[in-house]
C-alpha cells in the first residue's frame, strides 16, 4: 500500500467497489465455512485438515472450519440461526437432524443432489440416515453404529478369558474386573453428562427387550423390561460396577489407560484409544469390538445407528448446483475421501465403491465391528424433534435411580410420565 | 415592581432593563441538568441496547410458545406461567436457589468477617497475606470452578486423596454425585471466590474503627465478644447491610461456577435458577419458558437491589 500511486489506489479502490456491488459470493470470494466437532476432536484435526486441503487442491473452494465440541455444536448452530449469522454448512450427528430439520434455513439437498443419485453411490444400509421424511436434511459421510467396546487385557488380568454373551455373563465378568483389577471402573457406562447418557440407557432398555418411545411416538418405557434395564443399573451402581460421574472422554480415558473393562462407543473409539492410551496402533490389541450382551440365548445382539452427515444452510451465499455447497458436499462422499478418511477416525466409509476397497475389507477392526453390530435400529429419542428435551429427561430420571434417589420403578415412572407430557406438547 | 430570576436567584425591585441578554430563563439549574442528561445520554444509550431492549424481549417471550416446533413465537398468554406452577422440577429450583444463595451468602459474610478481623491485626507479613488474600478474587470464576471440580473429582481428587492418605476415608467418595456433596462443593467454591472482595469491604470498615473506644471498652473490663458485639459489629452496621445485600444479589445471579462444577447435578440438586433458565433455553430450545423462569429469576433479584439502591440513595 505504501508503494501504490494514485492511479493505482484508484483502480483497486473501483476494484474493491465492483466486487462488493457484484455481490457477497463475489466478495467473499469461493469459501464455505463449516462447524465440525470431528475438527475439534484433537486426534482427528490434522486428518479432517486434509480433506479440507485436498478439496481446496481439486476444486479451488476453501473450507473455513469453525471447531466446535461434540457437545457444543448443536447450541453453536442454534445460537447462530437466532442470530442470523448461521455458517455454510455443518456436521451433524444422523440423531441431531430431525431437531436441526426444524429450523427454517435448513436446505433440503434433495434440489443440489438427486437421491437417485446417492441411492447410486451409497451403502443401502446410511440411507436413512440424514432424511427426514420426503426430505433429505444431510448427506452421510461417516456411518457406523453404536455398540460395545471390551478391553482384553483388562479381561485378562480379572481372569475372564471369553467375551461375555449373556447379560448374566456380563455381570459376572464386571464383578472380576472389580474384584480384581483394583481402581478400575468395570463398565465404564455414561453416567453424567445428559448428552452421552441416553445413549447407554437405550441401548441396555434393548438388550433386555423393551423400548423408550415406539415408531408412533407411543412412550413405552413404563414396561417390565424398562423396569428390569433400569433395575441393572441401579444394582450395578450400587455394587460398583458402574461409577458415577462419568462422561464418554472419561469412559474412554480410563478404557485406554486400562481401568475399564466394558464400555459403549461408536467405532471411532478405535482413534480415540490409540490417542488416549499412548500406544497407537499397538492399542488396537486390546480393543475389540464386541457383540452387546443379550439377555437370554438366541436374543439378537443390539447395536444404535450412528453416522456423520453434512448438512447446508440457507446463509448469505447463494446454494447453486455445482456450486461451492454442492462441491463440498459431493467431495465428502468422493472416493478420494471415502477411501481415506472415515477408515482413519475409525468409521466406516458410506459409498458402496469405498466399502468394496481392500483398505476396508482387510482392516480386521472395522470388519469386528461389523461382524458385531447385531440388529442395528435408530436412535429412538433422536428422531423426535423434541429430543433436546427427551434426553433431559431420561438423563435426569436415570441418574436419580443411578444415585439411589428414587427406585428404579419410580424413576422409569417419571420417565414415562414426563416424556409422555413432553410428546404431548409436541403435538 | 420588577421580579426576574437569573441563575436560580430571584431579584425583586430590580429594573428589567438591567436583565442580561444572555441570562437564561430557564435558570442555571436547568441548564446543568441539560448537560447532565448529555453526559448520561451515551450510558442511557448502552444500557437501552444491552440491558433493557432484551430484558423487554424476555419480558414479550414469557408469553410465547417460542420452542423447536415453534421457529416463530407465538402468543398464549400465562400458558408458561401456569407450566411452572404445575411443575415440580421448577419450583424444585427455587428451593435449590434458596438453599445456595442462604448457605452461601452466611458462610461467606461470617467467614470474611473473621478473616477482616485477623488481617486487621497487626502483625509480621500481614500486607503479603492481604495481597496472598485477594487471589480466588482475581482468578477467572471458571478456572476457580475447575480447580475445586478437580479438588472434588471422585478419581482424581485432591480430597480423595488428602482423606485416603489420613486414613479418614478406606474408598474415594464420589462427592458431587450425591446432592448434599455437590451443593457442599457449589456453596464453597462461591465461598472462596467471594471472601476476598467481602473482606475488603469489612477490612476498610475496621480501619475507621475508633481504637480508643476498644482501648476504653478494654479496660472497662470488656473481653472479645463484648468488644465484637457491642463495638465493631454495631460500627461495621452501614457496611455488613450493603454486604449482605451485594451477596444476596450476586449469589442469585450466579451461574458460571455452577455450570462449570456440576452442569446443575447430579439430577438437578444444584440446578438454581439460572441453570434452569440455561437448560431450558439452550438445552431443551425452549425460549418461551426459559423467559417465563428467568423473568421469575429477576423477580427475587428485585428486593434485595431494590433495598440495596434505597441504601446508596439515602448515603449520597
Amino acid at each position: 500500500m505504501a508503494n501504490m500511486n494514485r492511479r493505482q489506489f484508484g483502480g483497486a479502490a473501483a476494484a474493491g467497489a465492483a466486487s462488493l456491488a457484484a455481490g457477497p459470493a463475489f466478495a467473499q470470494g469461493s469459501s464455505i465455512s463449516f462447524i465440525s466437532y470431528t475438527y475439534a476432536e484433537e486426534p482427528n484435526k490434522p486428518v479432517f485438515q486434509k480433506v479440507m486441503d485436498d478439496f481446496k487442491a481439486a476444486s479451488g473452494v476453501t473450507v473455513e472450519p469453525i471447531a466446535s465440541a461434540w457437545g457444543e455444536t448443536q447450541k453453536n448452530i442454534m445460537l447462530r440461526q437466532r442470530s442470523r449469522t448461521l455458517m455454510d454448512s455443518a456436521q451433524l450427528q444422523d440423531r441431531w437432524v430431525p431437531s436441526m430439520a426444524t429450523l427454517p434455513e435448513i436446505v433440503d439437498i434433495g434440489g443440489l443432489i438427486p437421491e437417485s443419485d446417492l441411492e447410486a453411490a451409497l451403502a443401502p444400509s446410511v440411507l436413512s440416515l440424514g432424511r427426514v421424511g420426503e426430505k433429505r436434511i444431510g448427506v452421510p459421510f461417516v456411518s457406523g453404529s453404536v455398540g460395545f467396546v471390551a478391553n482384553t487385557d483388562v479381561l485378562k488380568k480379572a481372569g475372564v478369558d471369553k467375551i461375555p454373551v449373556t447379560m448374566d455373563e456380563f455381570r459376572s465378568a464386571l464383578v472380576a474386573v472389580r474384584d480384581k483389577v483394583p481402581n478400575s471402573v468395570p463398565f465404564a457406562m455414561a453416567t453424567k453428562n445428559p448428552s452421552s447418557i441416553p445413549l447407554d440407557v437405550l441401548l441396555l432398555v434393548w438388550i433386555f427387550n423393551g423400548r423408550i418411545i415406539d415408531d408412533s411416538g407411543k412412550v413405552v418405557i413404563n414396561s417390565p423390561e424398562g423396569r428390569a434395564a433400569m433395575s441393572f443399573m441401579a444394582s450395578a451402581m450400587k455394587d460398583k460396577l458402574i461409577a458415577p460421574e462419568l462422561d464418554r472422554p472419561d469412559s474412554r480415558r480410563l478404557f485406554a489407560q486400562g481401568s475399564a473393562a466394558f464400555y459403549i462407543d461408536a467405532p471411532q473409539a478405535r482413534g480415540f484409544i490409540r490417542s488416549f492410551s499412548g500406544l497407537g496402533e499397538k492399542a488396537d490389541a486390546f480393543t475389540l469390538p464386541m457383540k452387546s450382551p443379550v439377555l437370554k440365548q438366541g436374543d439378537p445382539p443390539r447395536s444404535v445407528e450412528w453416522g456423520h452427515v453434512v448438512a447446508l444452510f440457507k446463509s448469505q451465499k447463494p446454494i447453486d448446483k455445482g456450486g461451492p455447497q454442492d462441491k463440498w458436499v459431493r467431495y465428502l462422499i468422493s472416493d478420494a475421501t471415502q477411501t481415506t478418511f472415515p477408515l482413519q477416525i475409525g468409521g466406516l466409509p458410506v459409498t458402496k465403491s469405498a466399502r468394496a476397497a481392500p483398505a476396508v475389507q482387510n482392516d480386521p477392526f472395522l470388519k469386528a465391528w461389523a461382524e458385531a453390530t447385531g440388529v442395528t435400529m435408530k436412535h429412538e429419542i433422536g428422531v423426535w424433534s423434541n429430543a433436546p428435551e427427551l434426553s433431559t429427561i431420561l438423563s435426569e430420571e436415570t441418574q436419580a435411580a443411578l444415585l439411589g434417589q428414587k427406585t428404579p420403578d419410580a424413576a422409569v415412572a417419571a420417565i414415562q410420565t414426563r416424556m409422555e407430557a413432553s410428546m404431548a406438547k409436541r403435538g | 415592581m420588577n421580579a426576574v430570576s437569573a441563575g436560580g436567584i430571584t431579584v425583586t425591585g430590580a429594573p428589567a432593563a438591567r436583565l442580561s441578554p444572555l441570562a437564561r430563563r430557564a435558570g442555571l439549574k436547568t441548564g446543568e441538568r441539560r448537560v447532565g442528561w448529555l453526559f448520561m445520554t451515551p450510558a442511557l444509550i448502552a444500557f437501552a441496547a444491552v440491558i433493557l431492549a432484551p430484558f423487554l424481549s424476555a419480558l414479550g417471550l414469557a408469553f410465547t410458545r417460542y420452542d423447536l416446533q415453534t421457529p416463530n413465537p407465538v402468543f398464549i398468554g400465562l400458558a408458561n406461567f401456569a407450566q411452572i406452577a404445575a411443575s415440580p422440577e421448577i419450583r424444585e429450583s427455587f428451593v435449590v436457589t434458596f438453599v445456595f444463595v442462604s448457605l452461601a451468602t452466611v458462610f461467606t459474610i461470617v467467614l470474611a468477617l473473621a478473616w477482616a478481623l485477623i488481617l486487621n491485626q497487626p502483625f509480621r507479613g500481614r500486607a503479603a497475606l492481604r495481597t496472598a488474600t485477594i487471589i480466588p478474587w482475581v482468578l477467572p470464576s471458571t478456572v476457580s470452578a475447575f480447580i475445586w471440580a478437580w479438588i472434588f473429582n471422585s478419581r482424581y481428587g485432591l480430597l480423595n486423596a488428602a482423606m485416603l492418605e489420613m486414613g479418614l476415608i478406606d474408598q474415594p467418595v464420589a462427592w458431587l454425585s450425591t446432592s448434599a456433596g455437590a451443593m457442599t462443593a457449589i456453596v464453597i467454591a462461591k465461598v472462596w471466590i467471594s471472601i476476598p472482595v467481602t473482606m475488603t469491604f469489612f477490612l476498610a470498615g475496621l480501619q475507621s474503627l475508633d481504637r480508643e473506644q476498644i482501648d476504653a471498652a478494654r479496660v472497662d473490663g470488656a473481653g472479645d465478644f463484648a468488644v465484637l458485639k457491642d463495638h465493631v459489629l454495631p460500627h461495621l452496621r452501614p457496611v455488613l447491610l450493603v454486604v449482605v445485600v451485594l451477596a444476596v444479589i450476586g449469589n442469585l445471579q450466579q451461574f458460571d461456577k455452577i455450570y462449570a462444577l456440576t452442569g446443575g447435578g447430579p439430577v438437578r440438586a444444584t440446578t438454581v435458577l439460572s441453570i434452569e433458565v440455561y437448560r431450558r433455553a439452550f438445552d431443551s430450545w425452549d425460549i418461551g419458558m426459559a423467559s417465563a423462569v428467568g423473568l421469575l429469576w429477576v423477580a427475587t433479584i428485585i428486593p434485595p437491589a431494590y433495598l440495596y439502591l434505597r441504601h446508596l440513595l439515602k448515603t449520597v
